[in-house]
This record gives structure tokens, C-alpha cells and sequence, in this order.
């Protein structure tokens, strides 16, 4: 038996509002039939409610087929494209606006290599796909929402347990209290009830809305703590966390060598507390004997003589068992300059010619051919070992010099901004004076002889040239009648 | 209003003409609501507080390891040189493969309309976030520099310059997990707002009113929204698939990519899915079957249940076997005398207690469910599931440390031995994650409420 | 709330009937002419090795669909699934093939035995130029043993496929249920013996054409491509069947739906197979692996081959494929059918050809070579099927879970 709704006991307070009728059954398939009924008896603002989804409801109450899978392939798609673009941006792009990408060979793969893009592709689809089929399904559904004059009617809390409901709202144009109700109760219904409204529900409890504000005052803490510790300085040595990263126990190849005695008592391996041996006098490693200079290291030596000693070992020979540590300082001096302090400080920051008191070479040495293969070859380890410097087009403002130069303003760092390439008094030097900075380094860029081999080092020396005579325009005055080689092609080099 | 029926039924035997009763018991809707809500409704048992004071006995010693590392740096781990990837990794991969059950079950037996996922699926999925935050936490604070650790994500910062390198395996773990984890809490949180509306319904309280009020966020059961309800379900469900292959396809990336004997194989990719899978599977069964007895669920969690996940068990271990076989015939095949050596090392090297534990544990044991009894005696199953999880820990064990304690060259070889702290933080790891599944059971409902009701027989109701 | 239909079938003819009478001979001379046309031109262009390889690539195309019909029908008893019983029976004759396929392979394994290499050249005394390798290899791929592995894996298919479609016909005639609990209870080890089988298969048909080449995953490629093919014959079966009015409500547009979207998932699995292989072996860059894809993704020619493999057999048809409606339009579901087929055709011809001379080849001859032969094998694969099928009903008539078939509707 229905139990009969009271007509006109509440909605006549001033602050209520009927909404509709709910009419109540005891299982899915009496609710569906009613829906029917509805449906035929020309209602159309309906709604149905059941504790589980119901199949075959959605054409007996005229639901059509949601637009929510149309949205997700959209997005997908568009989210196909930004994680391309995603990767395609950083890692394959340089001196993009705002935020510069990040173009570096690494691990021996193609800047831009499409295999090694498709997992992070993939994912950031799913991502995509994944938020729009979730916040989509609750907008549409107009979800969440902050109350519901159905959660007034304590019946109605069976809809999520083991009730089924139908709910006809005022608002459609069939609706009339009485008939609508009897109609239900033809239709089967085992309860009906009025759905009064509660205006002042609409809006949120103080309470939530106080507790809402605390909350988000709250969250701005920990950003304004960080941003705070960010700006200050403190007397206090600085904590190491995870403090084997910054202090590592191993011993660098010409450093002090391992204590095996104890503070008062020690022991050292050598009796130079050295932790590697230096080579024994008057031998030269295998392989190593680079009697060719003008190969080897980019000077004619007039005099080869029988024994010849690999650059620095010779002070290491003399230092060798007399000399406590360190010596490491004489072991990167420029074999340009034999007497410590000649021209050592002579540097071309101030402009000047570098003198050419070593016979360096004008032009590349036999071993080295110089075609389109060489230059590019050289365009490439140039742009794994130079660029992060000197950048791409060799301007000398790479992203570490960008980084330091920032960081040198703020003085908290020490840093000699990197050479422009196209500097002149770089490009009056002799390339095998360029093969010797490479080599050894200068001033405070370090030697990259141990890491590139030689035909590599011509090969770098070769696409600076070819930068000089073409690139990007120096960033200091370039001269106006200066050599117009209008390609990188080798004889241009020449 | 319910019809009896024989609780003793036996479902797991089924006539071909009439498919077997998913829930026994003759549980009708409201008993179905009355059954989970009871958990959330009445006092802990006694056994879940026990459990629950040593999960968090074991999170604070997790606690108190993270703060040591972090105090005294990776030289508290036994990692060493060449075995730089240890058991970090080891865990690490062994959560992400525990987290694939939940997504699983959720999403690719849903696809398969395997209609018994129902009442497994909310914690399942529960188990999958928890154990993928497990997972998370290993590679986190291995990171070295961990301060800096939102360097791992591509954020735009005028002051870094820089950008973190696509093509690098280890970046696409990155997207790989977190988008999982994303997804699946996603997936998780909607298939639990009806239910949480339950939940709010029944709720005695006023703190609870307001806080499942909120979570449920106003759901009514209106047919318009579950009509969209269930399109949102399936796209995710469709999506979570691919996801779930995806996860430890990558994870397996990590390793097959690189040139390691034993590492570089093609075959990582399904091999390592179905592993996990396998243990995934395990550590259901090893949750739920304790879980349905302590709540009494045995009505909805049946035996038929338990039995249909110990099939896939097999099925995933007999997978995983093959790829065994496969990886060994090919490491002979392929005449490459270091992969050669690599698969004799694991077997008979110095780990070859860690082989065989794994082969005992993976391919040997389960088999004994091809026994009926094996695979419906629920305290027998824990026992077999108990060895598979051993097993799968020790499989990522036997992939990473022995692979990378004997490379190519002699000189280059080592050898691995965990320090206390390693083992620490691997038991630390199961008190967080039991810490998070005992809250789970306390607070949340622990089955799929609405999904269950959708599976009962229409007929039994009146 | 939908009615149920009774679990009868109500199809007037249900059988091949008279038309195998036409089927058999229009086959036989289909495979005839195109086999007549490739040896021509084939042994005349290329020699019998050109020949050869070309009647290799269609027979692994005949075999993996074949042996996706064994997997679905053994996939479905083993999850006791009631939606696939109307078309069950298309893929218990379909694995029923593989049997006969053995005397298709006749003409590639007699020469080997004869000692020819010109399919296998590890069949080639001292091939390898390593004694290590050779004594290796030698010990696995040598003429008797691989003949031995070739005729169990067809042995072991044919007893399958013998055992399902022998029990299923009787139930034909009784509808007794224990039959299905016992196919149900043979499929799980049966299903074993299919992977370790059809992994045998992989390895020694395809993989040891290049017998320096390995690689863990192919067998599961190899799978992954069956799978999706076997799905598509059927379902290219069981359109034609009921377009010529044999079987007429018995396979409704549900189960069409769920065939496609089977067949859409192994679309995507068999990318996932593929790209994962593809991906490990390109980015280790090992040259013992990378040999291989570099003359099928850099030579010239192999280089389209492979692009018409991503964008043909994966992009395009799923995308293509995603739609619920598509998936629902038998017309539609006719061109799809014989699409994928054709591209995993191209498949198997892109694992197989490039091996005639690392990745030369004369794709002119196609035309006149590989299209013919693979015309006409299937010529012969049609009659296979149409002898098994003779006046079998095409639909399992009694079984238990027919009516579950016929009822169900996709949400």
C-alpha cells in the first residue's frame, strides 16, 4: 500500500519549495516499468534513483548515449600531440623563447629519437584521457553539490541500500500534485513523498566555510617557510643530508692516499702519501710516445729528441719521493709555457696576441683530412663537449655560462664567463693553438685531452674554424671586410 | 523477503547449463549493504587492532631508517661497486608488481566481464595504491640528492635551465608510476563514491555525516548519472588496461634496455607483467582470505572466489616458468658466452640459493593447485600465496643482484650482501603497507557494495 | 529488460551442405593456377630459393591463423565463456586445419631433409665460420631434429583440434554437459603444450632463418599476430556464412561486437609486442640483434614494408576500430576482416622475405611471385576447411551454453 503524501503541509512556509514528487519501489523492475509509464504518460523532467546501475533503464526513461567518450578521444588526442611537442620542446629544441631547451647528446641517442618518446607519450595520453573521463563524468553529472533536497527525505537514504526511487519534478509541464500522484500510485509505487526544498541548504555552513578558509591559510605555511629560508643566510655550517654524496670516501688519483695507521701513529701506503704512483722515470706508457707533435699536440718541436716526456712528467719526475703533496697544480700547466710565470698570465682577455713562442701549426697536420664528414663529426662532439659553454653557435654564452653568470650576480659563485669563439683574438690563433686549449685547457676551462681523442680534437678544432669564418656574427665588433667564406665548406678551412 | 539458500552451497562446481551463485548465503541488496557497512559500522576485532599496533611498530622503524639514511647517506645499505642497484630496486619492483592485481582486476576482468571481480575489486585496488606507495618511497630516497627531487619532473624554472632527458628509461619509470598511481586512485576514489554514499547514508554520527557527506560528493543514485557513471567506468577500465601493461613494460625498460647479460632480453617486457600479475594475485589472496573471516564475508567472498584467483595464480606462474625456459634456451642459442655464463651463474653462481628459492617458489609450488583442494582450502592457499610473494621478491633479486654482481669482465665482478638497515627498510615497507590497509578496512568499504548488488540473481530478490 | 530466446537454433540449413561439393574443386584450382603462375616466374626470376621462401611466408600465415582458431577455442573453454559458443565451431574446423597444413610444408621440408638449404641455410655445412658457434648450433638446428620438433608441433595441434571438434559434434547429438566440464578440464594442460608449441614453432619456422638472429620475445610475437588473425577468419567466416544465408540467427551483431573488440585489443597487443622488441633491441644497440631490423628498416623497399607495419596494422585500425559503432556494422566488420588479414599477410612477409638476401629484394616480382602463392594456398587452406566442414553443423547445436550465446547484449 502507498502511504499518501500530505498535500500542502510544508511548502507553504515562506523559506520552502516543492520541488516534486518521489515515489518509491521495492525492486529495479517495477521501477523501470514505471518509468515507462512515465515516459508514455508524457513526462519529461524525470529522474530515477536506484542503490546499483540499472540495465535497460536508460532507453525506458530516455536517456541517450553520453558525449563523455567524444570529450576523452579529443583530449587524447590533443594530449597525443602536447607530449610530442612536451619532449620534442626540451630535449630536442635550443634558444627557444622563455625557457630554453635542453639539446645535448645524451646516452648516445638522437636529440629528437621517436622510439625513446613513445612510453612518456603514452602515459601522458592516459593521464589526460584519465582526468577528463573522471572530472568530465562529475561535471556532467553536475557533481558535486552541496545539497540535495532528496537527503532531506529519510526514505530517501534506502536509494543507497536497497530502495528504488522515481522522482517527477514540478517543473515539468504534466505535473500536477494530485493526478501525479495517483498516477504513481497505479504505476506501483509502495511510498510517495512531497520533495520540499530548504532555500537556505543552497548555502554553504559557516562552519564548513571557516574551516574552508583555515585550511587554505594553512597550506600557504610550508610555501612561506621555504620562500622565507630561500632569502636568508645562517651562521651555522650546513647540513648535510645524505652526506656521502658530498664527502665521498675514496681516494682521487693524486691525492693524499689512505691513512692505515691511526692520528697519532700513521701509515702510508708510499712514502710520499700518495695514493697513485707516478710514472716511473724514464719510461713512456704503451702507445704513448707521440713522437709526431705536430699531431699529437699542434706545435713543431724542432729538436725531437730520443726521450721525450709526456707533458707534466717531467715535474712529476723531479717531484717524485721529495715533494710532499699536492703538486697537481703544475700538472695542468700549459706546455706552452715551460718557465712557470711567462706568459702564462698573458691571457687574451686584455686583447693581445698570445706569443707564438711555440711553433704552433697553421695547417692540419697529414693524419687529418679535412671534408664535409670531419666537420660534421666535429659539429658533433663540439656540441657534446663545448656547447654547455661556449653554446651552440660558440658565442661563449651556453647554458652553464648563462647559469653561472646569473649565479656570479648574486656572488654566489666565482666564474670567468666562457670565451666567444669568434672573439679575435681567437680567430687569429693558429689552429694548433686551438688544438692545444682543447687539449690542455687555459685560464679556468679545464683540459679535455684525457676525454676526446686526437682525430676528434682536429675535427673540433676544424668546426671552429668553419663557426669562425661563417657563423653567428661575433658578438664584438666584426669586421666589416672580414673573411666572407659564405659556407663551412672545407676549403674555406684552408 | 531473501529466499533461503543453502549457505553450504558449493559454487565452485558448476553445471555448464547454470552458471554457480556469485554470492551465497542468500544475501539479498540490503544484506549485501548491511554485511560491508557492518564492518565500518560495529568495533574492531581484536586481531586488527594486534595487526595494526605491529604494522605501526614497523612503520616507525621504516621511519627510523629513512632518518638514519638520510643522516648517515647510502653507505648504511650494502650497496656497492658493481652492484649499485640492490635492494632498493629489488623492493621497488617488487611493489610496483604487487600494485598490477588491483588495476587488473578492476579494469581487465571488467573488460572481460568476469562478473566474480566484484567482490575482490575495491581491495584489490585499495592494495594496488598502497603497495605503489611502497614502491614510490624505495626509488625516492635513493635518489642521492633528494631535496631536489622535483627535478625528476619536466618544470619550467628559469632558475634550473634545464631539462630532464626523455629518452632515458629512468625518466619514463617517472611518468610511468606516477601516472599509474594517478590513475588507479582515480579509478579507486569513483568506484567507491556510491558506496561512500552508503556509507553517508547509514552514518550515526555528525563528523561522519560531514566527512562521507563530502566524499560522496552529493551522490543520489540517479540513473542519468550512472549512465555516465559506467561510460567514465569503462573509459577507464579501457585505459587502465594498456596502463597496467605499460607500468612494468617499463619498469622492465629499466633493465632490458641496458647491455647487462642477463638484463638485455626482449622478452622482459610480458615476462615481467605477468610476474606481477602472479605476485599481485598472491597478495590478494594473502589479504582477503584473513580479511573475510575476521568480517565474516564469506558469503560474498566465496570460495569460488578464492579458487578463480588461484587459477590465474597458476596460469600466471606457469607464464612466468616459460619465460624461464625461454630466457635459458635462447642464453644457450644465441651463443653469446657472456649471457650464456650469466644464466649459469644464476643457477649455479654464488646466488644459487636466491635461483632456486625463486624456481621452488614460482614454478614448482603452485602447481599443487592443479589439486582441488589445494586451491580451495583457504588456509592451504595462504601458505602457497605466501611462497609466491617470497618467490617474486626473490626473482627481482636474482635479476638484479646477480646480473650485476658478474658482468663481462672478472675484474669488474663483486659481491652484494645486504646490511641490517636494507632488511629493515624491506619489513618496514610491509608496516606502512599494512598500516594503510588496516585503516582501509577501519574506514573505508571494504567491498564494492553497488558493484555486488548488480551480480546478485534478479530472481532471488522476492 | 531484454527476452530470452530459447537455445535452439532455427537456421534451415546450418551446414556447408552442397556448396562443399563447389568449394572443394573452385579451390583446388585456385591453388593450381597460383602456384603454377609463382613457380614460373619465381623459380624462373629467382630459383627455387626465391620460390621457397615466397610459399614459406603464406604457409606461416595459413599455420598462425589456423592456430589462432586452436587458442580461441581452447582460450574459451578454459574461462568456460557462454557469449562465443555460436561461433565456436568455425574455429574448432579452422584449428582443425592445421593438420592438413602439414602436407602443405611437405615441399620446404623434403628438400631440407634432401639436404638443400635453400630456405634454411643453417641446413649449409660449416655456415658459421666459428667452430664454437657451429658445434652450437648444430646441436638445435640440424635436419632430423628440426623435422622431429615440425611433425610433433602438428601432431600435438592435430590431437587438439581432433579432441574438441570430436566431443563437440557429439554433443551435437546428445547435449550432454559433461562433455563441456571435460573439455573444460583438457583445455588447461592442452593449453600449455599450445604455448610451448607454438613458441617451437616460432623459433624454428621464422626465428632460424636467420639462425645467427634471437630474440626471447618472438614467439609471443609470433602469438600475438595469430591470435589477432584467427579472430579475423573467424569473423570473416562467419560473415560469409551467414551472408550466404547457412546460419542466419545464430551469430547476432553481439557477437560480432565482442569479436572486434578482441580483435581491437590484439591489434594493440601485437603494437605492444612488436614496439617492445623493436624498442630494447634499437636502444642496446647490440650488433648481434641489431642486424636484423637494420635491413628491414633501412634498405630501401623494406623501409616502406615496415612503415605500412605501423601505420597499416597498428594506427590506422585502431583507430579505425575504436568506435562502437564500426564495431557493430557487419559491413564495416567484412572490410576490416579481410584488411587485417591482409596485413598480417604482410606481417609474416616482412619477417620472412627480407631473409632471402639480407634485405634484397626485388619487390617487382611481388606481383607475379608472392600474390599468386599466397592466392593460391589459400585456395587449398578454403578446401581444407570446407572438407572439415562438410555437412557438420556450423553452429554447436546442444551445447549447454547456447542459450547464454544467444541472449547476451553488450551494454
Amino acid at each position: 500500500m502507498a502511504h499518501s503524501a500530505k498535500p500542502g503541509a510544508v511548502h507553504n512556509h515562506p523559506r520552502n519549495r516543492l520541488v516534486g514528487l518521489m515515489a518509491q519501489f521495492d525492486d529495479p523492475e517495477s521501477l523501470v516499468a514505471a518509468c515507462e509509464q512515465a515516459r508514455r504518460a508524457g513526462y519529461v523532467k524525470l529522474d530515477a534513483h536506484s542503490p546499483f546501475p540499472i540495465h535497460g533503464i536508460d532507453p525506458a526513461i530516455g536517456i541517450r548515449r553520453t558525449r563523455l567518450p567524444f570529450l576523452v578521444l579529443a583530449l587524447a588526442l590533443g594530449a597525443c600531440v602536447f607530449g610530442l611537442w612536451l619532449q620534442y620542446y626540451t630535449n630536442a629544441v635550443d634558444n627557444t623563447a622563455i625557457f630554453p631547451g635542453y639539446r645535448f647528446f645524451i646516452s648516445g641517442k638522437p636529440n629528437w629519437s621517436l622510439p625513446a618518446n613513445i612510453p612518456v607519450t603514452f602515459e601522458i595520453i592516459v593521464l589526460t584521457s584519465a582526468f577528463t573521463a573522471f572530472l568530465g563524468m562529475w561535471a556532467l553529472n553536475r557533481l558535486p553539490r552541496l545539497a540535495n533536497p532528496l537527503h532531506r527525505i529519510s526514505r530517501f537514504r534506502r536509494a543507497t541500500n536497497d530502495r528504488f526511487f522515481l522522482v517527477i519534478e514540478q517543473a515539468d509541464e504534466k505535473f500536477d500534485l494530485n493526478r501525479t500522484q495517483q498516477q504513481l500510485e497505479e504505476w506501483g509505487a509502495t511510498a510517495i513523498e512531497q520533495i520540499i526544498e530548504d532555500l537556505a541548504d543552497r548555502e554553504l555552513p559557516r562552519n564548513l566555510k571557516l574551516a574552508g578558509i583555515v585550511l587554505a591559510l594553512l597550506l600557504l605555511v610550508p610555501p612561506a617557510l621555504i620562500y622565507r629560508a630561500m632569502g636568508t643566510t645562517s651562521r651555522y655550517p650546513r647540513l648535510h643530508v645524505v652526506p656521502d654524496m658530498d664527502v665521498q670516501h675514496k681516494y682521487k688519483a693524486q691525492a693524499i692516499g689512505p691513512n692505515l695507521g691511526d692520528d697519532k701513529n700513521p701509515s702510508y701506503m708510499y712514502g710520499d702519501r700518495r695514493a697513485a704512483r707516478p710514472p716511473i722515470p724514464g719510461t713512456v706508457a704503451r702507445g704513448q710516445l707521440e713522437l709526431d707533435t705536430e699531431y699529437f699536440r699542434g706545435y713543431r718541436e724542432s729538436h725531437p729528441t730520443g726521450l721525450f716526456l709526456p707533458r707534466g712528467h717531467a715535474e712529476l719526475v723531479l717531484a717524485s719521493g721529495t715533494r710532499p703533496m699536492p703538486v697537481l697544480d703544475s700538472d695542468w700547466q700549459d706546455p706552452g709555457h715551460d718557465a712557470p710565470g711567462t706568459a702564462q698570465d698573458a691571457s687574451p682577455a686584455d686583447g693581445t696576441v698570445v706569443p707564438a713562442e711555440k711553433d704552433w701549426v697553421q695547417e692540419f697536420p697529414s693524419q687529418i683530412t679535412v671534408d664535409e664528414a670531419l666537420l660534421k663529426r666535429g659539429q658533433q662532439r663540439f656540441e657534446i663537449y663545448c656547447t654547455a659553454c661556449h653554446g651552440f653557435d660558440g658565442n661563449g654564452n651556453g647554458l652553464v655560462n648563462q647559469r653561472a653568470l646569473a649565479l656570479n650576480a648574486q656572488l654566489k659563485a666565482k666564474w670567468t664567463a666562457a670565451k666567444s669563439l669568434h672573439d679575435p683574438t681567437v680567430k687569429v690563433q693558429p689552429i694548433g693553438r686551438i688544438f692545444d686549449t682543447i687539449t690542455n685547457g687555459r685560464n679556468t676551462m679545464g683540459p679535455y685531452g684525457r676525454q676526446i681523442p686526437v682525430a676528434d680534437r682536429w675535427a673540433i678544432v676544424a668546426y671552429v674554424r668553419a663557426l669562425q669564418l661563417t657563423g653567428i656574427q661575433p658578438v664584438v665588433d666584426a669586421p666589416a671586410t672580414g673573411p666572407s667564406a659564405t659556407d663551412g665548406q672545407p676549403s674555406a678551412v684552408e | 523477503m531473501a529466499t533461503t539458500l543453502d549457505t553450504h552451497w558449493d559454487n565452485t562446481h558448476e553445471d555448464p547449463g547454470k552458471r554457480a551463485p556469485l554470492v551465497l548465503g542468500g544475501l539479498d541488496y540490503a544484506g549485501v549493504t548491511d554485511s560491508v557497512a557492518g564492518i565500518w559500522e560495529s568495533r574492531q576485532p581484536r586481531t586488527w587492532w594486534i595487526v595494526f599496533v605491529l604494522a605501526v611498530i614497523w612503520l616507525l622503524i621504516l621511519g627510523g631508517c629513512i632518518f638514519h639514511l638520510f643522516m648517515k647517506g647510502v653507505g648504511v645499505w650494502g650497496n656497492c661497486n658493481p652492484v649499485f642497484w640492490a635492494f632498493d630496486i629489488v623492493n621497488f619492483v617488487f611493489w610496483v608488481g604487487i600494485g598490477h592485481a588491483g588495476t587488473l582486476i578492476s579494469a581487465i576482468l571488467f573488460l572481460f566481464r568476469q562478473n566474480w571481480r566484484t567482490s575482490i575489486n575495491r581491495a584489490a585496488e585499495a592494495m594496488t595504491i598502497f603497495a605503489v606507495i611502497c614502491a614510490g618511497m624505495f626509488p625516492g630516497v635513493h635518489i642521492g640528492r633528494i631535496w631536489v627531487f622535483y627535478w625528476l619532473f619536466p618544470i619550467p624554472t628559469e632558475h634550473l635551465a634545464m631539462w630532464p632527458n626523455f629518452r632515458s628509461p629512468l625518466l619514463w619509470d617517472v611518468f610511468a608510476v606516477g601516472t599509474y598511481f594517478t590513475v588507479s586512485l582515480l579509478f579507486w576514489y569513483m568506484g567507491m563514491v556510491p558506496d561512500l554514499a552508503t556509507l553517508r547514508d547509514r552514518a550515526k554520527t555528525r563528523v561522519k555525516k560531514i566527512v562521507y557527506g563530502i566524499l560522496s560528493l552529493g551522490w543520489t543514485g540517479s540513473v542519468r548519472s550512472w549512465h555516465r557513471y559506467e561510460a567514465a567506468y569503462t573509459i577507464l577500465a579501457a585505459l587502465s588496461t594498456p596502463l597496467v601493461l605499460s607500468v612494468h613494460t617499463i619498469v622492465s625498460f629499466d633493465f632490458a634496455v641496458s647491455q647487462l647479460p642477463g638484463w638485455h632480453t626482449t622478452i622482459f617486457p610480458p615476462y615481467f607483467v605477468a610476474g606481477a600479475i602472479f605476485s599481485g594475485f598472491a597478495m590478494v589472496v594473502t589479504l582477503l582470505v584473513p580479511a573475510r573471516t575476521l568480517y565474516g564475508l564469506q558469503n560474498i567472498i566465496t570460495i569460488r572466489h578464492l579458487e578463480n584467483m588461484n587459477k590465474i595464480i597458476m596460469a600466471t606462474g606457469l607464464m612466468v616458468g616459460m619465460a624461464y625456459a625461454i630466457e635459458f634456451f635462447i642464453a644457450w642459442y644465441g651463443g653469446v658466452q657472456a649471457e650464456s655464463f650469466a644464466f649459469q651463474n644464476r643457477a649455479f653462481g654464488n646466488y644459487w640459493w636466491s635461483y632456486w628459492i625463486m624456481v621452488t617458489c614460482n614454478v614448482v609450488i603452485p602447481q599443487l593447485f592443479w589439486i582441488k583442494w589445494c586451491r580451495t582450502t583457504p588456509w592451504f592457499m595462504v601458505i602457497v600465496s605466501l611462497f609466491v610473494n617470497v618467490g617474486m621478491w626473490f626473482e627481482r633479486f636474482v635479476i638484479t643482484v646477480t646480473s650485476l654482481s658478474r658482468d663481462f669482465v672478472p675484474s669488474s665482478w663483486g659481491f652484494y650482501w645486504p646490511t641490517e638497515v636494507d632488511i629493515m627498510m624491506l619489513i618496514g615497507s610491509f608496516g606502512l603497507f599494512f598500516t594503510m590497509f588496516l585503516l582501509f578496512c577501519r574506514f573505508l568499504p571494504l567491498i564494492a557494495i553497488s558493484e555486488v548488488k548488480n551480480v546478485l540473481p534478479r530472481s532471488e530478490q522476492h | 529488460m531484454h527476452h530470452s530466446r530459447p537455445a535452439q537454433v532455427t537456421s534451415p540449413v546450418f551446414t556447408l551442405n552442397r556448396s562443399y561439393v563447389a568449394i572443394v574443386p573452385m579451390g583446388l584450382i585456385v591453388c593450381a593456377i597460383g602456384l603454377g603462375i609463382a613457380l614460373m616466374v619465381g623459380v624462373g626470376v629467382g630459383g627455387f630459393r626465391r620460390f621457397s621462401m615466397s610459399y614459406l611466408t603464406t604457409f606461416c600465415f595459413l599455420l598462425s591463423i589456423s592456430l589462432g582458431g586452436l587458442f580461441f577455442v581452447l582460450s574459451q573453454h578454459l574461462c568456460r565463456a557462454g557469449w562465443s559458443v555460436s561461433v565456436r565451431r568455425i574455429a574448432e574446423i579452422l584449428a582443425m586445419c592445421t593438420f592438413p597444413l602439414l602436407l602443405v610444408f611437405l615441399p620446404i621440408l623434403l628438400p631440407l631433409l634432401m639436404n638443400s638449404s635453400a630456405v634454411y641455410w643453417w641446413n649449409e655445412q660449416g655456415w658459421a665460420h666459428d667452430d664454437r658457434i657451429q658445434e652450437l648450433k648444430d646441436a638445435y638446428l640440424n635436419k632430423w631434429f628440426f623435422a622431429a620438433r615440425v611433425i610433433f608441433c602438428f601432431v600435438c595441434w592435430g590431437l587438439m583440434a581432433r579432441f574438441f571438434l570430436r566431443n563437440s559434434l557429439r554433443q551435437d547429438e546428445t547435449g550432454d554437459g559433461s562433455l563441456s566440464r571435460k573439455m573444460q578440464r583438457h583445455s588447461t594442460w592442452m593449453t600449455i603444450l599450445f604455448a610451448v608449441t607454438i613458441a617451437i614453432a616460432a623459433f624454428d619456422l621464422e626465428m632460424s632463418l636467420q639462425p645467427w638472429w634471437f630474440s626471447t620475445m618472438f614467439p609471443v610475437y609470433f602469438f600475438a599476430g595469430s591470435f589477432m588473425g584467427g579472430l579475423c577468419t573467424i569473423m570473416l567466416i562467419a560473415l560469409l556464412l551467414q551472408r550466404s544465408g547457412r546460419v542466419t540467427d545464430e551469430i547476432t551483431v553481439e557477437h560480432y561486437h565482442d569479436l572486434a573488440k578482441l580483435t581491437f585489443g590484439f591489434i594493440f597487443f601485437w603494437g605492444y609486442i612488436a614496439f617492445s622488441q623493436f624498442m630494447l633491441i634499437w636502444y642496446a644497440n647490440i650488433p648481434e640483434e641489431t642486424f636484423w631490423f637494420n635491413y628491414r628498416i633501412n634498405k630501401e623497399g623494406w623501409a616502406t614494408v615496415s612503415l605500412i607495419l605501423v601505420f597499416g596494422r597498428l594506427l590506422i585500425p585502431f583507430l579505425g576500430m575504436m568506435a562502437r559503432t564500426v564495431r557493430r556494422s557487419k559491413t564495416y566488420l567484412l572490410f576490416a576482416s579481410i584488411y587485417l588479414l591482409v596485413m598480417h599477410w604482410v606481417d609474416h612477409f616482412w619477417l620472412v622475405m627480407p631473409e632471402l638476401n639480407r634485405g634484397g629484394h626485388e619487390f617487382a616480382f611481388s606481383l607475379l611471385i608472392d600474390v599468386p602463392l599466397a592466392i593460391g594456398l589459400v585456395g587449398i587452406f578454403v578446401t581444407f576447411f570446407a572438407m572439415i566442414a562438410r555437412n557438420r553443423p556450423l553452429v554447436p547445436l546442444k551445447d549447454p551454453r547456447l542459450g547464454e550465446a544467444l541472449n547476451y547484449h553488450n551494454p
